[in-house]
């Protein structure tokens, strides 16, 4: 039989290594390709894109839409630019933006997305040589850009959230605020608005930890003093309802809020094999642990600061459970577990050094949500984490078939 | 048939089970050939020399070569027909493709089906000593791990002092089905020759594995494999199951060193046609002339088990198919030409539809070649390691490790030829390793 020129599908040539492919076993192939990978993972990230669309109206599709194609465009500008081939065509750059809308708040003005979707593409990705070669999740380092170029506007006091009766076609824009500034559910839109200005629960959350002087007198019962005018209120008192943040009805980026239809959604990745369970299971694990450990201030009698380690187990354990979750859900955490972290090209390869790496943006995100004031506590620690990939991969080596457990390698070879 | 307990591997993967075209097709004798090409040297070394020559007719089994020193076999005519010119043919072994000097039979006859005969030899009582020697007086090779003199896997065995003898059934890689229909069919006779190489080998326990998914063709062989004191296990076909290192792994969780086979640990690993042609060869005095071979793919004219005599090319059994023909499974095999012979390591001839290439994307780091990778070996790195071009650090990655299954190209979503570049790593590392002494460790 002659082994004649093999003809391709595609425009670029088939080099030498192609050729070849057909004379090496195996002579099957998983019908799985990149595009795919990339274009299931971007399906499965416009759940919670909708799920923000709802929530915060059209405005958050146009800021999708906006961001999704300044990706594919910029990307196509900077190959041809550059004059260098265009890696993967297009899929990447999509679900790039895709990811860099979910992490943005529905209320940015136009050329945030803009502006984040330039850094992503040329700094994120195209300067380290494009898909497969990043350090950084392309999107993160958008996201970033954005939270320190436009710092006001990412990280308002206030954050606008339809009003029930207003969902999916009311506009952002028309909020109003109201007195207590807390609890979403039971509450239409005031008249004359569309939407509702909601205090962040994370800067509620960070009354209990960051600042000096402490907010709060308890987590969650109002201690003897309480019936004095004037005591300090406890904290869960401020806080929205859990269902309120479960169903995504918080401030926040487009598609960080809805933690229901984003563990869904990650699900779906996990049985679709992109997404091993170990890795967000390691993050919101570590995360939770350092929440349940790490000290709370409350203010005692005549003004005392009272420093309180594990928080989970205040008040005889009973409120310790609320308190964690409340600190999981109310930042962009979950996001980053399921979507974020999970990128293929920046996280570690094998499971153990995922954990590793898991481990070090869970307990990393949840240390800057409690003590430093930045607005992404969560994106920051999965960029800082990305930089130590290379290192993981390097010190986490299983022990591979037949080689001994305990010598060292490269003195063990048999015969 | 009671089936005994197994562990598994990590890694690996369920492949599609493409085996509806000839699973349940019963064994029947191949058309004819226009002419056979019989290989002097299936097993490498020096060519068997010619007892007979040229216009000399012969009759199946006859025997027309003697072996020329220890590592060679003695060559029987597989049809009656007449002695042609010397040749050469094109033979396939797991290791890869040689030369060997060949010697053509013309004016064939026709191929007899394979049919019980009655045993004219007491195997049973005649003692390992005994059985050695009728192994080592005949022409039987063997596949595994490589090819050579069955009386050598023999020796290699009870040198090794082999506690085990597993006869590896399972099949996991789609279209194979030679085995599975070889012990549905003569399930007897193979256990009587897998009991007959334990009592050669002196393996203390005897192991027969077989597809958890035929287990119901299997029924009737419990009387024979009790009566042989051979245990059976019923093993999930998670790919590379067939691999004698991760059977080894699955059966005895022992590990076989890296770079090593499977004697190192005590183990012998063989398959049913070797059982099969060493009962008929010492139990009936039937040489082997042939053995049942698969011929499946997309592209084959007519998929079926055949029984296929020493010597047929490969290119006559697939018919006139427009596509590639691969000799033994999709996943290991390998690509032949047409003229490719039939020898005792042929278990499938596949004729697969020829798919446009692709061209290979960048890594994108998924770790599915990682995940898969039997021999747990960090592809991705390797990968890395290749592209860089530092070979020093493969060594210490485990590369040697390989078992060259192909799972890592297989679910690459990318489309990089992972396999093909471990493998010239390994190449590589062997290369440094017999050049410069300085290069290898301690051992």
């Amino acid at each position: 039989m002659s082994v004649g020129p093999v003809e391709t599908t595609e425009k670029r040539p088939a080099v030498r290594e192609h050729y070849v492919a057909a004379l090496e076993s195996p002579f099957v192939r998983a019908p799985e390709e990149v595009r795919t990978v990339f274009l299931v993972t971007a399906g499965a990230a416009s759940l919670p894109l909708a799920a923000g669309v709802v929530l915060f109206g059209w405005r958050a599709a146009i800021v999708a839409a906006i961001s999704v194609v300044s990706c594919a465009v910029i990307e196509r500008l900077y190959y041809w630019v550059t004059r260098s081939p265009a890696l993967l065509g297009r899929s990447h750059a999509y679900l790039t933006g895709l990811l860099l809308a979910l992490t943005l708040p529905a209320s940015a003005p136009w050329y945030v997305p803009v502006v984040a979707a330039a850094f992503a593409i040329v700094v994120g990705k195209a300067v380290f040589g494009g898909v497969g070669h990043f350090l950084w999740q392309p999107a993160l380092v958008g996201r970033l850009a954005a939270a320190v170029l436009f710092a006001s506007s990412m990280n308002p006091d206030l954050w606008p959230v339809l009003g029930q009766d207003k969902l999916f076609w009311g506009d952002l824009r028309e909020a109003s605020a109201v007195a207590d500034s807390g609890q979403w559910t039971g509450r239409g839109a005031p008249p004359g608005a569309d939407a509702v200005l909601l205090r962040h629960p994370r800067s509620t959350l960070a009354g209990l930890t960051r600042t000096t002087e402490p907010r709060f007198s308890a987590l969650a019962y109002t201690p003897d003093g309480d019936a004095v005018p004037g005591a300090r209120t406890t904290a869960f008192r401020a806080m929205p309802p859990m269902s309120d943040l479960l169903i995504g009805a918080r401030g926040g980026g487009i598609g960080e809020t809805s933690v229901v239809i984003i563990v869904v959604a990650g699900l779906y990745l996990i049985y679709r094999n992109y997404v091993k369970w170990q890795l967000p299971v390691s993050i919101l694990a570590s995360a939770a642990l350092v929440a349940a450990v790490a000290p709370v201030r409350f203010s005692g009698a005549n003004d005392t600061v009272v420093r309180l380690w594990w928080p989970v187990l205040a008040e005889e354990g009973e409120v310790g459970f609320i308190y964690i979750c409340y600190q999981l859900v109310s930042g962009g955490l979950v996001l980053a577990a399921f979507f974020l972290a999970t990128e293929m090209t920046s996280r570690p390869v094998t499971t153990g050094g995922q954990v590793l790496f898991g481990i070090g943006c869970g307990a990393l995100a949840m240390y800057l949500q409690l003590y430093v004031a930045t607005p992404i506590p969560a994106y920051v620690a999965v960029l800082a984490m990305n930089t130590f990939t290379p290192g993981i991969e390097a010190i986490w080596r299983p022990r591979v078939l037949g080689r001994a457990r305990f010598r060292r390698p490269g003195r063990t070879f048999p015969r | 048939m009671i089936f005994g307990r197994h562990g598994t591997f990590t890694g690996g993967i369920d492949l599609p089970d493409l085996k509806q075209a000839v699973v349940a097709r019963r064994i029947v004798a191949a058309d004819r050939p226009p002419r056979l090409r019989v290989p002097l040297a299936p097993c490498g070394g020096a060519p068997a020399r010619m007892v007979l020559s040229a216009p000399a007719h012969v009759s199946a089994g006859q025997k027309i070569a003697q072996a020329a020193d220890e590592s060679g076999v003695d060559v029987h005519a597989p049809l009656t027909g007449r002695i042609g010119e010397p040749t050469e043919a094109e033979v396939i072994c797991a290791r890869g493709a040689f030369i060997s000097p060949a010697i053509e039979i013309t004016e064939l006859g026709p191929v007899e089906p394979i049919v019980p005969t009655a045993p004219v030899f007491d195997w049973r009582t005649a003692g390992a000593e005994l059985l050695r020697e009728k192994i080592a007086a005949g022409p039987l090779t063997t596949a595994r791990p490589r090819m050579r003199r069955l009386a050598r896997w023999v020796e290699d065995a009870r040198r090794c002092d082999c506690r085990f003898l597993i006869a590896n059934v399972v099949e996991p890689q789609p279209h194979a089905a030679a085995d599975h229909r070889l012990l549905a069919e003569h399930g007897t006779e193979v256990i009587r020759g897998l009991a007959m190489l334990s009592m050669a080998t002196g393996a203390r326990e005897t192991i027969l594995a077989v597809d958890s998914r035929r287990t119901g063709s299997y029924r009737r062989l419990e009387v024979a494999a009790r009566a042989c004191g051979v245990s059976t296990v019923a093993l999930p076909p998670k790919y590379p199951v067939g691999n004698d290192t991760i059977i080894v792994k699955v059966l005895t969780r022992r590990e076989v060193p890296i770079g090593g086979e499977s004697f190192d640990v005590g183990v012998a690993v063989t398959d049913a046609a070797t059982c099969f042609a060493a009962y008929r060869w010492v139990a009936c005095e039937a040489p082997p002339l042939g053995r049942v071979v698969t011929v499946s793919g997309g592209a084959a004219a007519q998929p079926g088990n055949y029984y296929v005599p020493f010597g047929t090319e490969c290119g006559e059994l697939a018919g006139q198919a427009d596509g590639l023909l691969v000799h033994g499974g999709v996943m290991s095999g390998h690509m032949c030409s047409p003229a490719t012979v039939v020898t005792a390591a042929t278990d499938a001839v596949l004729a697969i539809a020829r798919e446009p290439a692709v061209a290979a994307a960048p890594c994108i780091r998924c770790g599915w070649c990682t995940d898969h990778c039997p021999a747990r070996l960090n592809v991705a790195a390797l990968n890395d390691i290749y592209e860089l071009g530092r070979v020093e650090r493969s060594e210490r990655a485990g590369v040697l490790a390989c078992v060259e299954c192909g799972v890592c190209t297989y679910v690459c979503p990318a489309r990089i030829l992972l396999s093909q570049r471990v493998k010239q790593l390994k190449r590589v590392v062997f290369g440094l390793r017999e050049r410069i002494p300085l290069f290898t460790t301690e051992r």
